[in-house]
Order: structure tokens, then sequence, then C-alpha cells
């Protein structure tokens, strides 16, 4: 069989399957962007239109007015600063931290492992608003309510993103750093050099999550800072809350897109790396 | 020769355990010490330490206020009598029902299309399907709220004109809950994908060729080749869709409230509204340990179904 | 005008300082007292207008003000004051102060009533009755204001009705009247009211209707909801939802509100709020008492208190309850009043001093038939929900005694705890 009665016989076998395929994930993706796409447009959408009956997807005169409300309402320069701040800086620390553990657990035969890695994991299963008591107490006797350290430093490590790396630093084959090893490298020039180069699309990957998480986190932020100059993008979007709690639907939709729009610019910008190489690097 | 026999006898994943031969279990201990450090004192301090804190507060009557009395096993006494605890795990069972092979499922199938190097548009769909995930749970369940109203929602109303009537999805005692896990599915399904994908790329191409080369059709290499292949996979994305499934509640908070009539009040739901609404500290530990274990156990038996494999690995 | 007011502020508050023997000469300087509240609208700022007065008034105290929202107060107060890193004031919900109070939270502030100069003595005592737990008061209250029938005046002229209904029959009637099928579909377009069945308003409005015929939810505490006078009330209303269709179903008090700034029900139950509201979205409306029932004319009152915490010292509880006494002064209980659209707290304050807001001289004159809900009760997130349940179940059609029956039990469970 020749090379082009292949490629017309695959053409031929696939089409239908591919379109029928096609047309699945065009529909699964309009379902999926539906209420981004809504976001958005209400959000230049006028008060009148976003109750109005019926209802339509695109705005008919669209306004600003709902941007300007946000910025008279919030402090939100400074808002988006302090989310910079924490998720950033949430994200720094837990993916240097998170792979120097993650690589103990995963390369280095100690004492105790697994049952190192089954606490670590189950601090994971006990839900936050457990701990939240004790945890704001421990903080307030460090002096930290209020500070970017309040913020941070509890979350400078989490278990999720050491088990997540632990799995991947599994996976990568052993002979890689069996050379090096010979050559006398030391355990951190392994870590530093062989493993963490390879693991660019995992930390990536996590990195990435840990940003999300804690940029979205509403709770947090809300709980650890009482003044609003230290409060998060996400926590002061509750600010906008009327009395009786109305939440005016325009003005809350703008804020939303203003609190996603860093997110998406960063994924867009890391999602080539991100989801085409998540996990080939090293393998090949 | 079956593909599933040939798969286990060629695949073999690399020994890992750094530094086995050389060194002595001592010197191992205090290297791995050294990588352990920074993140046991971050974990030790801010989760470990206020979890066993939370864990003496189970045994008391505490408000958080500074006034707590011994009351020994009171509160898990209650845990297992109360029958709005039974209703809240009843609800959490059902949620995780409804959530986890969902949204588990949805990823795997659309990875396993998204992994097909044929597709158009390929990487416009991986995006488009991964940025449910960047939005806050607030924001997530703010939205799908306001398309499912049933005044102004304009998924009601589309689907008005296809002659079906939606109704008050959020008020209506048996939709309630699917729409709130719905919620999470479209929120969450995302990064499942992301981690199958990333799974179906790490199976050797050569599997397939091999198990082609036996006759095995499409359906024979998933369930012989790629399921299998990405066992450690499922079990890790189970896991975590399953603790996420037991700790259901930013969007049920802010869609339903627990309501209607307590049909959407989940264990964190029913922890949350003991602790910081009835001001009852020890009792909402206590329900938190419950939930601990009964996870702990889930996870566990998971990790032994699905992860088989894993004692390969480690 | 302005000094006047100042004036006399300082007078009173040292004249509070005399009484309650406070060491306001302290030598670190002035006492620093935090205040979280949640009033985020135009009452905000005529409540920043109060404590910068004070302020200004004295040397002794400082107050910074803490803007949350009411249900971020709720998530945050309990792990701050855990922690000794609470608000010394703070402003919260009526009916969630009990159960912070009977846990500790707050101070008890008997002293503080006993006092003359804390100008507590002509309150409204179901405002009062808010504040109270087991006998001891831990507040002060910061707005009182029954329910209320907010109506679209438009749709009452397009309706040709021209007096508001006075009793429950009247009521079922205008609204069936002002409850519009145009394409009759069945269901209707433009509702006469919005009754909510659930949350936030529905748990004043049912107690109120529960009032109408002479009925409670609980009383001296013990629950006394299973009564044939509630039975009556809640299928009076239960039928007038479901088969005279005057108001929609499942809709709890913020979709009411939503409901009736689009224009699409005539009448809406609620608080001073619903004035902002209806201006914002350009309906003309007037406000009417709740329409009486056969037994009685009451409504379930919405309240805000203030509360001094354990984490004011003995400096900061005195110059907390300076400022709770400056607060209640003549001048800030008429101004408070204009400015957050609530009717006075004080029953001294006489009507021609908030005549100029017509939005509260409505609600003065309804202030009387305000009742307390659920005053002194520590579990009322447990209580509510079972009145929650009652009234969407029984608006769903599920048999109202069999509900009763079940209400009962769990209200007194919740008493009982």
């Amino acid at each position: 069989m020749s090379v082009a009665e292949k490629s017309r016989r695959r053409l031929r076998e696939l089409r239908p399957s591919t379109v029928l395929a096609t047309l699945a994930l065009l529909a699964v993706s309009a379902i999926v962007l539906l209420p981004i796409a809504v976001i958005v447009l209400t959000a230049f959408k006028p008060v009148a239109e976003v109750n109005a009956y019926p209802p339509s997807l695109l705005p008919d005169a669209w306004t600003l007015d709902n941007l300007r409300q946000i910025t008279a309402d919030l402090p939100f320069a400074r808002l988006i600063a302090n989310s910079f701040a924490f998720a950033g800086g949430v994200t720094a620390f837990a993916l240097v931290f998170d792979s120097l553990a993650a690589y103990a657990l995963a390369r280095i035969d100690f004492t105790g492992r697994r049952v190192l890695l089954v606490v670590i994991i189950a601090t994971l299963m006990i839900p936050f608003q457990a701990t939240l008591i004790p945890l704001y107490q421990l903080v307030s006797d460090l002096g930290w309510v209020n500070t970017y350290a309040a913020l941070i430093a509890p979350r400078a490590a989490d278990a999720f993103g050491i088990f997540f790396l632990r799995q991947f630093f599994l996976g990568l084959p052993r002979d890689l750093d069996a050379a090096a090893r010979i050559d006398g490298a030391s355990e951190f020039r392994v870590f530093r050099s062989i493993v963490l180069p390879n693991a660019v699309p995992a930390l990536l990957t996590l990195g990435l999550f840990t940003f999300v998480n804690n940029w979205n986190d509403l709770l947090w932020p809300l709980v650890f800072t009482t003044k609003a100059e230290m409060g998060t993008i996400t926590s002061g979007l509750t600010l906008l809350t009327g009395p009786s709690g109305i939440v005016p639907h325009g003005v809350m939709m703008a804020g939303s897109l203003i609190a996603i729009l860093p997110l998406v610019v960063a994924f867009l910008f890391v999602q080539r790396r991100f989801i085409e190489n998540i996990a080939t690097t090293g393998l090949k | 020769m079956s593909a599933e026999q040939s798969t286990t006898r060629r695949y073999r994943p690399p020994a890992p355990l750094g530094g086995r031969r050389r060194d002595g279990a001592g010197s191992r201990n205090a290297k791995a010490l050294a990588f352990l450090a920074p993140a046991l004192v971050v974990i030790g301090l801010f989760v470990i330490w206020p979890m066993l804190s939370a864990l003496r507060l189970s045994f008391t009557d505490a408000s958080g206020f500074g006034r707590e009395e011994w009351i020994g096993l009171e509160n898990y006494r209650t845990v297992f009598t109360d029958p709005d605890v039974f209703d809240a795990v009843a609800n959490t069972v059902w949620y995780t029902v409804l959530f986890t092979p969902t949204a588990v499922i949805a990823a795997l199938a659309l990875a396993l299309l998204l992994n097909s190097p044929h597709l158009p548009f390929r990487s416009f769909f991986r995006t488009a399907l991964f940025v449910p995930f960047v939005v806050s749970f607030a924001v997530a369940a703010f939205a799908w709220s306001y398309l499912i109203d049933p005044r102004v929602g304009l998924l009601n109303y589309w689907l008005r004109g296809l002659g079906v009537q939606m109704g008050d999805v959020l008020q209506d005692p048996d939709l309630a809950m699917p729409a709130v896990a719905f919620v999470a599915v479209w929120k969450l399904f995302g990064f499942y994908f992301v981690i199958f994908l990333a799974g179906l790329q790490d199976i050797p191409t050569s599997l397939y060729e091999a198990a082609r080369m036996d006759g095995a059709g499409p359906w024979s290499r998933l369930r012989h080749v790629t399921l299998p292949m990405l066992s450690n996979t499922m079990a890790f994305v189970l896991v975590f869709a399953m603790i996420a499934a037991l700790q259901a509640f930013d969007q049920i908070y802010v869609m339903t409230g627990g309501g209607p009539y307590g049909n959407t009040q989940t264990v964190v739901m029913e922890i949350y509204e003991s602790g910081f609404r009835k001001l009852d500290i020890g009792f909402a530990s206590a329900l938190s340990y419950v939930l601990l274990i009964a996870t702990l156990l889930l996870s566990l038996v998971q990790f032994v179904f699905f992860g088989r494999k894993e004692k390969d690995l480690s | 005008m302005k000094r006047t007011r100042i004036l006399l502020g300082a007078g009173l508050t040292s004249l509070a300082l005399v009484a309650a023997g406070c060491s306001g000469g302290d030598a670190d300087g002035p006492v620093e007292l935090t205040f979280w509240h949640g009033y985020t609208e135009a009452d905000g700022d005529v409540l920043e207008g109060i404590v910068e007065d004070f302020n200004a008034s004295q040397d002794d105290v400082t107050i910074t003000t803490e803007l949350k929202t009411w249900a971020s107060i709720d998530d945050t107060l309990l792990t701050a004051l855990s922690a000794g890193e609470g608000p010394d004031l703070v402003a919260m919900p009526a009916e969630r102060l009990p159960v912070y109070a009977a846990r500790g939270a707050f101070a008890e502030l008997d002293d503080f009533y006993a006092d003359e100069a804390s100008n507590t003595a002509n309150l409204v005592p179901g405002a009062v009755d808010m504040i109270e737990v087991e006998g001891a008061k831990y507040g002060v209250p910061t707005g009182f204001v029954p329910l209320a029938v907010y109506y679209n005046t438009a749709l009452f002229d397009a309706a040709g009705v021209t007096a508001f209904p006075e009793t429950w029959d009247d009521w079922v009637a205008t609204a069936e009247r002002l409850t519009e099928d145009q394409d009759g579909d069945g269901t209707p377009e433009q509702y006469g009211v919005v009754l909510p069945d659930h949350a936030t308003v529905a748990n004043g409005l049912w107690p109120s209707l529960l009032y109408g015929n002479g009925g409670d939810l609980v009383q001296d505490g013990k629950a006394v909801i299973d009564s044939p006078e509630n039975a009556e009330t809640l299928q009076y209303w239960v039928d007038a939802i479901n088969d005279r269709q005057i108001s929609p179903t499942g809709v709890d008090g913020i979709g009411a509100d939503e409901l009736f700034s689009a224009g699409k029900a005539a009448m809406t139950v609620g608080g001073p709020w619903m004035a902002s509201i209806a201006d914002e979205n350009g309906i003309d409306y007037a406000i009417a008492p709740l329409p009486a029932g056969p037994q009685d004319q009451a409504a379930s009152a919405i309240g805000v208190s203030m509360a001094v915490t354990v984490d004011a010292d003995d400096d900061a509880r005195a110059a907390a309850e300076d400022f709770l006494a400056f607060f209640l002064d003549d001048d800030n209980a008429a101004a408070w009043s204009l400015g957050s659209g609530w009717p006075p707290l004080r029953t001294d304050v006489p009507a021609d001093a908030v005549a100029s807001n017509p939005v509260v001289a409505s609600l003065t004159e309804i202030a009387p038939m305000g009742r307390p809900l659920l005053p002194g009760v520590v579990n009322s997130v447990d209580v509510l929900s079972a009145v929650d349940e009652l009234t969407q179940r029984a608006v769903a059609g599920e048999d109202v005694a069999t509900l009763l029956a079940d209400a009962q039990d769990k209200i007194q469970k919740a008493l009982d705890e």
C-alpha cells in the first residue's frame, strides 16, 4: 500500500467520525463557554436590560456604567494588587517548597515515607472551616492579622501540590539522573539540574492551579484581613451586595469580569506549554 | 495473546529511589529531611497544629469566645444521632454520586477525543474546556443562577422556546441538587481533563501499535491499553474529585443556601452552619473529624482498587 | 446647627463620663475603638458622620469604623473575637445577637441601661426586647421597623384601585384584581403581590400573617406554632396564592424585591430599603401597613442591633458606652432616623423631627405595629429554617396539619438545645 493510498484511506475512514466529534466538541464548548459569555456581555448591559424579559445574550445598548460603578465602589487597583501579591506569593513559595518535598517523597527512600505521604494527603480531607479558628488564633499570636504574611505563609506549602508533583517525579525515568550521580552530583544538584528542568510542564500546571485557587479564594482573605484595603478583588466583590442581599447583576458581572480577566490572560499566556506539553517533556 | 498481557509485560515503570545503592539509611533520612523541612514546617505549623487543636475542641462545648468545657464524646454522640446530620450525609452522598462520575467521565471522554491528532481546532477546544476552571466558584454560581433564573434567565427562556419548561430549578426539591452538582462539574472537569490528557500522552505509542498488530479494535484498545495504563491517573483524579465532592460548599452556599428545605444541605454546609451560625465550634469540629475519617477510608479503597499498579512505582 | 449638635453631644458625653465613673484622663492618650458595621448605602455615610461628630466632641475616645457586609460580619466576627482581634463595637442583624450574647461574645449592658444619661429610657420597647437574652441586656438597637407593604402606585392607578386594602379579604381581592395573565398561558405576567415563601423577608412575613389571626411561633420559650389559628392562616394564604394566583411561588425575599423593582408585582412586603430600590428602578411607590387579619393588625419587625464585644477592655467598654449614649441622644436619634430611612428608635422623637423624609414619616406611623421576631431565642437559625420549610412546603401544596406538627417538633427541639 503506497503512502498516498494509505492517507487517502485514513481520510475516508476518519471523516464521518471526525466531523461528528468536532460537532460534539463544538456543542460542549458552547455550553461550557455560555456562562463566560454571559458574564462578559452582561457587564456591558444597562440595568434595564439586565432584568428585562425576554432576555437576550447581546446587549442592545452597550454601556460602561457597570465598570464605572465598580471603580467608584471599590478601591479596586489596590484590591487587584493585593490579589497579585497574595496569589503570586503563595504560588512562588508553594512551587519551591512543594517540589522539594515531592522530590524527597518520590526519589529518596527514607524511613516512614509512606506514613508521611498518607498524613500529608489526610490534611486535605478535613474541611477548611474546621481548622479556621485554631489557625486564626495562631496567626493572631504571630501578630500577622491584616498582613500579607497571614495570607501567604499558611499556604506556602500544600498537600495537593506535594502529592501532584510526587506523582510526576515518579514518572521521570531514572536514567536521567543516574549519569549525574555517577559523576558525583549531590542530591540537590540532581533535583535542581535534572529533575526540575524536566518538570517544567508539571510546575506550570501546579503554578496555575495554585494561583487560580488562591486568587479565587473568598473566605481566606475575608477572614484574615479585617481592613478593606488588605482585601483581594474576590473578597472585595462581596461589598457589592446591596442592602437586603440584592446583588446588582450588571455591576457584579463587571466585577467578575475584572476578577477573571487577569487569570484568563495568564492562562492564555502559558496554555501552549501547559496543555500541549504538560507531561511530555523528559520522557522523549 | 491479549493486549492486556502484552501491556503488563512490556511496560515496566522506572524504579525510583535515588541513592539506594550508595547510601545508608541514615544518610538518606538526613537528605530527605533537608528536602522536606520547609514544607513540613509550613504544613506542621499551619495545618497539622490547627487540626490537632480542632481535635481537642471536638471534645469541648467551645464557642470560640474563651469559655469552654470538656464534654467528652458528647459531640460525637450527637453526630451519630442527630437526624440533621443523617440528612446532610445522605445529601453529600447524593451529591458525590451526581458529581464524581459525571465530572470524571466527561473529563476522560473529552481527553480521549482531544488526544487524537486528527481533530481540527484541537488547541481551541483544549483551551475552551479549561477556561471554567479559572472562574471562582462564587462567580460561577452567580452566573449560572442568573442563566437559569425562572424569570430573566436566558437558558430558561431558550428552553421554553423549545417547549421545555425548566421551572425554578433551585427551588425544586428534586432538581436543586443536580443543579449545584452540575455547576461543580462545569467548574472542575477542565482540570481533570488536563490531568487525563497528560496521562494519555504518557502512554507509549508502541503499546497501541502492538495491540493493533494483535488485531485489537478501538474499543478493545481502550479497555486493554488505555484504561490500564491510566489507572494511576484515574486513582489520582478520582480521589481528588471525591474530596472535592465530599467538601462541596461554595456554590451551594451561594445558589441555594442549603435549601429548598435542607435538600442541598451537605456535611460541610452543616459544619459551617453549626460553627459559624450557631457558634457551636465543638460540634462542628467533631463533625469535621468524622468527615475526615470517612474521606480517608474512601480514598484508601480507591487507591487500593484503582492504584494497584502503583505498587510497582513505590 | 452642626455646632450645637456637637456641643450638646459633648455635654452629654461628659455627663456620661462622670456617671460611669470612667477614667477619661488616661495618660496613654485617647482610647481607640474599632466599630464594624454593614451600613453600605447612604445610611453608612450618616453613621460615619455621627462617629466623626463623636470623635470631634471629645479628646478621650477615637472610633474607627470598618465597613463590611452584614454577611461578612457574621463570617468573620467569630474568628476575630476568638483571637482577641475583634472590634470593640459591632452592629449586626438583631436576630443574630442572642446567639453571640448567649455564647459569651458580648458585654452585658444592664448598668448602662440603668443610667439615665444613656438615653435609653424611651427606646422602642420591641427593639429593646431584641437585645435581651435570658433577662440581661447586651446591646442597643440601631434599627427597628415593622414590615410594610410597598406598592406600585402606577399599577394601582392602571387597575383603577383607589384605596389601599385594610383587611385580608380586601387585600387578596385587590391583589387578584392586579394580577394579569396577558397571554393566557395560566402564568400571570404581573402579580398583584409577591409573597416570598422562604428566606430573608419571608421569615418575617409569615409570622406577621400568623399574628394577624392571633397565632405566634414561640411564646415564653415554648413552641406554639401548631395551633388551629395558624392552620387556618396558612390554609387561607396557600389558597390565595395557589388558587387565585395572587403571588408567584418559590420566591425568596431577594426575588420578591427584584420582581417589584421590575414592575412585575404590584405589591411587596419589605423594609425601608425597598424605598431606595424603587427609586433606583424608577417605580412610583407608596407605603401602607400590612392589612389587618381577623384578630389583629401586627407586623414582624426587622432589627439591627449594636453590641460591645468581649474584646473591649474596661476602658474601651466605658468609651463604647459613651458612644452608645451619644448615638441615642436627641439630635442623633432624629438625624440617624432621617439618614437611614428607618423610624426613630426613641418614642419621644417628635413626629415633626422626621417629617422631612416621607418614607420615615410613613414608617413611623406604622411603627407601633411592629413586633420583635423571636426575641431572646438563641437558636434562631433552626427555628427560622423550620418556618422556611413549613411555608415552602405549604405553598407547594403539602398538608398543613402535618407540616405544622413537624414544625412544632423542630422548633421545640431548637428551643431546648
